[in-house]
């Protein structure tokens, strides 16, 4: 099992690194950040091996449509064991104020930050969806429900986001990954990898909310609330430079991300 | 050149790290003569050296012939901004490249992450003196005091040196650029960006000519990312690029306008025997350069300097290892950031001689002809004027000699990332942060170290 444990410490160093990118000075490098995303990936892999290797790796492998049954019956083999999968789920705003009282050093440097962010980035993507992608309605119009008072905040974020040229439409709004929206977001999502990604990503969630259990530091939960927004992080990977305002813009807009502990949101942001 | 900080006598350890972090060298390189050495820095600064030459018969013997003395310092780059995405441009100078020499003049091309300049470095030591209408401070004489006419003459004054910006050539980049290399045409150049090839012409600042694009349509499918890129030394049609999943991709510009189909693709399968988290990480080429001849490319990855036959494209011919120590210690050095350390390359004037970095100041140097390699240091203490270069080792098991360093006891933070080798002669000039080293080889088999 010690793979497994390195497997989720390499990650948790990973995204770490992604978030610390953004703060870094002359932009994001975008050479450093695929390399980084391919060992995240090669982590993830490893760390989810060990639980499905067999239904993982056939979920990888179906396409359209399948992939999110499989990971609703994944879920029910691995029933929320933690508060943290509970507050996962439910779409509650104070959740924010409580998570981020995490020991951690990290979290609350950035609290603050993410925090803000992570609405930004909702009200953003909102703002643009609505404009791109009538499929997603539902999603953006839960996203604004659920944030009213983020909408200045929002706005000096979103110019950006729609003025950069290089942006890509429908691929950004598939970060969200709930599992209410996934079907929404199948039709954004263009390539196979990608949705491994994402069928991957759900079992991370519910991979490492097993794992929170094994493990005792707080970087597991961040792992795990994250754990939904894997794919979008992933399939990330390369927007990185001219998406840097995007990405505010990228992140999910789904009820539950938005309750996740604002670091790892944050995370998700990049 | 910089200060070190051991001198700067500050408490404060983050203020000394603000001191230095401008004076941190981040390129290295000689001018084709090998008369000239410029190095760019972290802080936009380009300073160049120039070699005194000794008039006197026995230079060798004199010893102090030879010495690189700062020639020229100026401000390349200054940090910049970019609105639309609100970002930071660093004015860290990413390369440096020389022009071949033409007249009196030198020239030299810099580069930060966006934007490329071609600077002329040119010396003035004469001056005119003699105005009519001017006294000798510039100042407008009353007319009324000029009685006779004279023609102004040119008088022998105090060597200056000028250096002058002469192009810039912007906004060809998005993405930022890793590497610029002049053409043996003389006109035209390449500049490098994560996903971008562009190729210039030296007058021309508003046009380039995108000769790669290996963007792909959806940037969710980027896999690879280019590296570095450099002209052939002969051939003006050829040029090659790596990428950081270990490929070197030769193109011939001959072919299509668009060089996105390489002409070659050199690659080494990878052994699935050292598989690991971060094998894409290591087998990331940092640098790639072409052998004097042109026959051969010389690349470096994390942990080896491998050395391809252009008429060979299944693998390298020659593979040095440079660290294997540190395969064991990946994930540490991936905790630290040391793993994503660019270290160049370079051959000697003959292309016997290969050299690259490694950390705790130390840099390695291989014999082509023998296969061996030996590890010297690029550290002050040890090395005084004259100095013989001590070889190093790192103990990696079996009987341990005294001097021998601990894999453990390696200081990451002192890294020998550049470094240039004298295009004729055995004079190489090591970077150790913001220490410029110059060794020079003797006829007599002594090495002697001048440091600035």
């Amino acid at each position: 099992m010690e793979y497994k444990v390195e497997a989720h410490r390499i990650m948790s160093i990973s995204l770490g690194k992604i978030y610390n990118s953004r703060v870094q000075r002359g932009g994001i490098k975008l050479h450093k950040n695929l390399l980084v995303s391919l060992v995240l990936r090669s982590a993830r892999q490893v760390y989810l091996s060990d639980y499905y290797s067999g239904a993982c790796l056939n979920a990888q492998s179906e396409r359209e449509g399948n992939e999110w049954d499989i990971t609703d019956s994944e879920r029910e083999k691995f029933p929320p064991s933690t508060t943290e999968c509970d507050r996962v789920e439910s779409p509650e705003e104070p959740q924010l104020t409580e998570q981020p009282e995490a020991s951690e050093k990290e979290r609350e440097y950035r609290e603050n930050d993410a925090e803000k962010s992570e609405r930004v980035d909702c009200t953003s993507t909102s703002e643009q969806e609505s404009n791109q992608n009538s499929s997603l309605d539902s999603v953006s119009t839960e996203t604004t429900t659920e944030s009213p008072s983020d909408t200045t905040v929002a706005e000096r974020d979103s110019t950006p986001v729609v003025v950069n040229g290089e942006s890509h439409q429908p691929p950004k709004t598939h970060v969200c990954s709930s599992n209410r929206k996934r079907s929404a977001e199948e039709s954004e999502s263009g390539d196979a990898p990608q949705k491994r990604t994402k069928v991957a990503s759900s079992n991370t969630k519910e991979d490492e909310e097993e794992a929170e259990e094994m493990d005792t530091g707080n970087v597991s939960n961040l792992i795990t609330i994250f754990g939904s927004s894997f794919s979008g992080l992933l399939s990330k990977d390369g927007t990185k430079p001219e998406a840097e305002a995007e990405e505010s813009g990228q992140i999910c807009c789904d009820q539950m991300l938005k309750n996740l502990n604002p670091w790892s949101t944050a995370i998700v942001a990049f | 050149m910089g200060e070190d900080g051991e001198s700067t006598k500050i408490n404060h350890s983050f203020l000394r790290d603000y001191v230095t972090e401008a004076d941190v060298i981040s390129t290295v390189e000689f001018n084709q003569t090998g008369d000239l050495l410029a190095t760019g820095d972290k802080g936009g600064r380009v300073v160049i050296f120039q070699r005194e030459t000794e008039s006197k018969g026995e230079s060798e013997e004199l010893g102090e012939s030879g010495e690189y003395n700062v020639y020229s310092t100026f401000q390349s780059h200054e940090p910049d901004f970019d609105y639309l995405k609100s970002l930071e441009i660093e004015e860290k100078i990413n390369k440096i490249r020389w022009l071949p020499q033409q007249d009196a003049a030198h020239f030299l091309l810099s580069t930060n992450d966006k934007t490329i300049k071609l600077w002329k470095v040119s010396e003035r030591d004469k001056r005119p003196e003699g105005y009519n209408l001017k006294d000798e401070e510039g100042r407008i004489k009353d007319i009324s005091t000029v009685t006779s006419l004279r023609v102004p003459v040119l008088k022998p004054t105090d060597l200056m040196v000028e250096v002058r910006p002469r192009r810039v050539f912007a906004n060809g980049h998005t993405y930022h650029v890793n590497s610029i290399s002049v053409n043996s045409d003389g006109e035209t150049y390449l500049s490098a960006d994560d996903l971008r090839i562009n190729m210039w012409h030296l007058d021309i600042t508003d046009r380039s000519f995108n000769i790669v694009d290996i963007k792909p349509a959806n940037m969710e499918d980027l896999t690879e990312v280019i590296t570095a890129a450099e002209f052939h030394p002969q051939h003006c049609h050829l040029f090659v690029y790596s990428s950081s999943k270990g490929t070197l991709r030769l193109c011939d510009m001959r072919e299509s306008a668009l060089c996105d189909r390489h002409s070659k693709i050199f690659e080494e399968p990878e052994d699935p025997g050292n598989r690991s988290f971060f094998s894409e990480i290591i087998s990331s080429v940092s640098d790639v350069k072409f052998s004097h001849s042109g026959r051969y490319l010389l690349t470096r990855d994390y942990l080896t300097v491998k050395v391809w036959d252009l008429h060979m494209e299944k693998g390298p011919v020659e593979t040095y290892q440079v660290h294997e120590y540190l395969r064991s210690r990946l994930c540490s050095l991936y905790e630290n950031d040391c793993i994503f350390d660019k270290f160049e390359c370079v051959w000697n004037s003959t292309d016997s001689v290969i050299m690259t970095g490694a950390y705790n100041s130390f840099f390695r140097m291989f014999d082509r002809e023998t296969g061996r390699g030996v590890t010297l240091e690029a550290w002050r203490e040890s090395s005084k004027p004259r100095a013989v270069l001590r070889t190093r080792r790192v103990y990696t098991g079996g009987r341990r000699r005294r001097g021998d360093v601990g894999v453990d006891s390696l200081d990451f933070t002192k890294k020998i990332l550049h470094m240039a080798w004298h295009p004729a002669e055995n004079i190489i000039a090591i970077a150790a942060t913001n220490n410029l080293y110059i060794f020079q080889d003797r006829v007599k088999p002594e090495n002697q170290c001048e440091e600035t």
